[in-house]
């Protein structure tokens, strides 16, 4: 660092920037009307370049003034003949200012995040790690809510970004359900960061709630052991396989056809609806939110934007409006970088499904309900390269403000 | 997802051209990548065929129409992408048929390329080249690794994993099981004396819906003018096992069988 300063000092003067190494300040005590006469007549001498920060005018007040380093001998000399009093105030204005510089640099590097690489995938403590320190950095508009534990006892972090009230009427937005799709992970922390520094810019963000990571255990689990992991982590009654999937464990449609009633599978129902903690502490949270406009979840992959229903492939009420509010946000979201995001019901865009969380919220009564496959489709799947995760996180978050915005202006 | 079987998949170029036949079939194989089928649920109970709409997704477009006791049958219209480089490669018309007693479907494909056989050729055998100048057996694990890296020197061998596992996709998938290629988990060159170059591979494949990992097993052999030859084993679904991790690597000898034709 110093050495920076010492360089741009150099290039400064080499460049004639003004430096003000040796620059002194005097604070000088005028004790009558003859002393202040004298300072004016100083004043008034053009070649001492003599920077008055508070000038002579009347005896009651101090005069400060900065005097550059070849003009400080005959300045001192001047006031000592006339008997005029004064004191150093700053003996070299450099050294001052570049103490400055360094205590703003430092000061801004503790307050900013940029020590934590969002194009870049993170273990689940690196994540926690930086959801408090964006709620220490922006704690006026961001808390951190646990809502509850994971099967493996971790806990389950929400977000809160909001000026007002209680319970105003938010939006939810979680990611990471299925722990294997790490882009997701990867791009909700970003989302966490956008909207804590463009909070209060924005008039499309009024009240939001981020999940980042729905599936804790899962997601260390495709860390340490598995990176295809996919389910909960939770222990299977009679059975030595391990894990639900969570989302095929809310209570929509359970049972129905989509899902498996083997523990061993991928798409393992779980023994009865919201029997997964990580399912139950969601639902627990809306439920006792009671505001809650919109339900967006984020997975990956396959570039799709859908809406209900995957229990069943009739068509939810408000499908024309869910329909065109879809095709505004992928429209959105390719602008940025030219990516196509399919737009349908989950039945009628890959399969049916049941047990899915945002048919759960639907028909809890949260219209805007939606399901983001992102990137890609298929080239990389699971394992797409972290150079694309900023790429994916700005067009998503296009995507999502539209979704905002129209939640925003269409209130119910 | 329409996947696809059979003895016979279409391809255009009997010469097995890998840069170009990979193409087609990955991309044939792994239709999600271009089109997904629309179904829907009859209203007037199970026994009446199916119906299906048309769907379209990018450039791709399909309809399907039901043909009373013979079958679902579709028409596909997408284009494909070159798998490495992303550019477009041109586009297809097929037809699917998937016949009622569940025998493999007929297939007819149609595809423009942008890109003329005598520049697949070259491909083909720089590809070639570029394995055959290694200077050790081609060895290696987790490809892409799990933040998605592939290093420079695997991606030839990650190449051909690619066009090998498309020709295991297009024998498993059916009209409601689909794949894509998740990851090489390891792959062992093995030298020969004469010129085809040889790999061992155990493989991942990622099954819709089901939403499984496979694990397969594929020994591949090639060389540049002759048709890909795969040989290879899927593990079952993980009954029983804790997590799909994928199998050892090493000696495929004793549990390989081949299937289907050569192309």
């Amino acid at each position: 660092m110093k050495l920076i300063l010492i360089f741009s000092a150099l290039f400064g003067a080499s460049l004639c920037l003004e430096t003000f190494v040796g620059h002194q300040v005097l604070r000088i005590k005028t004790r009558n009307e003859e002393e202040v006469k004298k300072l004016q007549l100083l004043e008034s001498l053009e070649h001492l370049a003599l920077d008055f920060w508070i000038n002579p005018s009347t005896p009651d007040l101090p005069v400060d003034v900065r005097i550059p380093a070849n003009s400080v001998q005959a300045v001192k000399a001047f006031l000592e003949s006339h008997g005029i009093e004064y004191s150093i105030l700053i003996e070299d204005l450099q050294v001052v200012l570049d103490k400055e510089k360094e205590d703003m640099a430092c000061s801004q590097r503790d307050r900013s995040s940029d020590s934590f690489n969002y194009g870049t995938y993170h273990t689940l403590d690196s994540i926690y790690a930086e959801l408090d320190h964006l709620a220490s950095e922006y704690g006026h508009i961001v808390s951190k809510l646990q809502i509850g534990v994971s099967y493996e006892k971790r806990p389950l972090y929400v977000l809160k970004f909001s000026t007002g009230g209680s319970n105003r009427p938010a939006i939810w937005i979680d990611a990471g359900i299925h722990s294997r799709e790490w882009v997701t992970q990867a791009t909700a922390i970003w989302i966490a960061k956008k909207i804590a520094s463009d909070y209060g810019k924005s008039s499309s963000i009024t009240s939001l709630l981020l999940l980042t990571v729905s599936n804790p255990d899962g997601y260390v689990f495709t860390h340490t052991t598995n990176r295809m992991w996919r389910k909960t982590r939770s222990k299977n009654q009679g059975s030595p396989c391990v894990g639900v999937d969570p989302n095929r464990n809310w209570d929509a449609g359970f049972g129905g056809p989509g899902a498996s009633s083997n523990p061993c599978s991928d798409s393992y129902r779980g023994p009865s609806a919201n029997s997964e903690v990580e399912v139950k502490s969601v639902v627990n949270f809306i439920k006792n939110h009671g505001n809650i406009q919109a339900f967006l979840t984020l997975h990956s992959y396959s570039q799709l934007l859908m809406y209900p229903y995957g229990y069943k492939c009739t068509e939810p009420a408000d499908y024309a409006e869910l329909d065109a509010l879809g095709r505004a946000a992928a429209s959105s979201i390719q602008s940025l970088y030219g990516t196509t995001f399919t737009v349908g019901s989950i039945c009628t865009t890959i399969y049916q499904a049941s047990g899915g969380s945002i048919d759960w919220s639907y028909d809890y009564g949260i219209k805007y309900s939606f399901a983001f496959e992102l990137r890609d489709t298929g080239r990389y799947g699971f394992l797409l390269p972290a150079s694309q995760i900023i790429p994916t996180a700005e067009e998503t978050w296009l995507g999502l403000k539209k979704i905002m915005e129209h939640v925003r202006d269409n209130p119910y | 997802m329409a996947g696809l079987r059979g003895g016979n998949p279409p391809r255009q170029d009997p010469k097995g051209h890998v840069s170009h036949s990979s193409l087609s079939s990955a991309s044939f194989s792994m239709l999600s990548d271009q089109v997904s089928p629309l179904i829907q649920r009859p209203k007037t109970g199970p026994r009446k065929e199916m119906l299906v709409g048309k769907h379209r997704r990018r450039d791709g477009n399909l309809q399907q129409g039901s043909i009373p006791d013979s079958g679902h049958k579709y028409y596909l219209q997408f284009t494909t992408e070159d798998y490495k480089s992303g550019e477009n490669a041109g586009s297809c018309l097929a037809t699917v048929l998937y016949p009622k007693t569940k025998s493999p479907p007929v297939v007819s494909i149609k595809c423009t390329h942008t890109k003329d056989q005598k520049q697949i050729q070259e491909e083909d055998n720089r590809l070639y080249q570029k394995i055959r100048h290694q200077t050790k057996p081609i060895i290696g694990n987790n490809i892409p690794d799990s933040y998605g890296n592939i290093e420079p020197a695997l991606e030839p061998a990650w190449a051909l994993a690619v066009a090998g596992s498309s020709y295991i996709m297009w024998e498993k998938s059916t009209e409601n099981l689909g794949y894509f290629m998740a990851q090489v988990t390891s792959v062992k060159q093995w030298i020969r004396k004469d010129d085809f170059i040889e790999f061992d591979y155990t493989v991942l494949l990622h099954e819709i819906p089901t939403q499984e990992i496979i694990s397969c097993h594929m020994r591949l052999t090639w060389l540049p003018g002759h048709p890909l030859k795969v040989k290879y084993f899927c593990a079952s679904e993980n009954q029983g096992l804790e997590d799909g991790s994928g199998m050892e690597s090493g000696s495929a000898a004793g549990i390989l069988h081949e299937r289907g034709a050569n192309f």
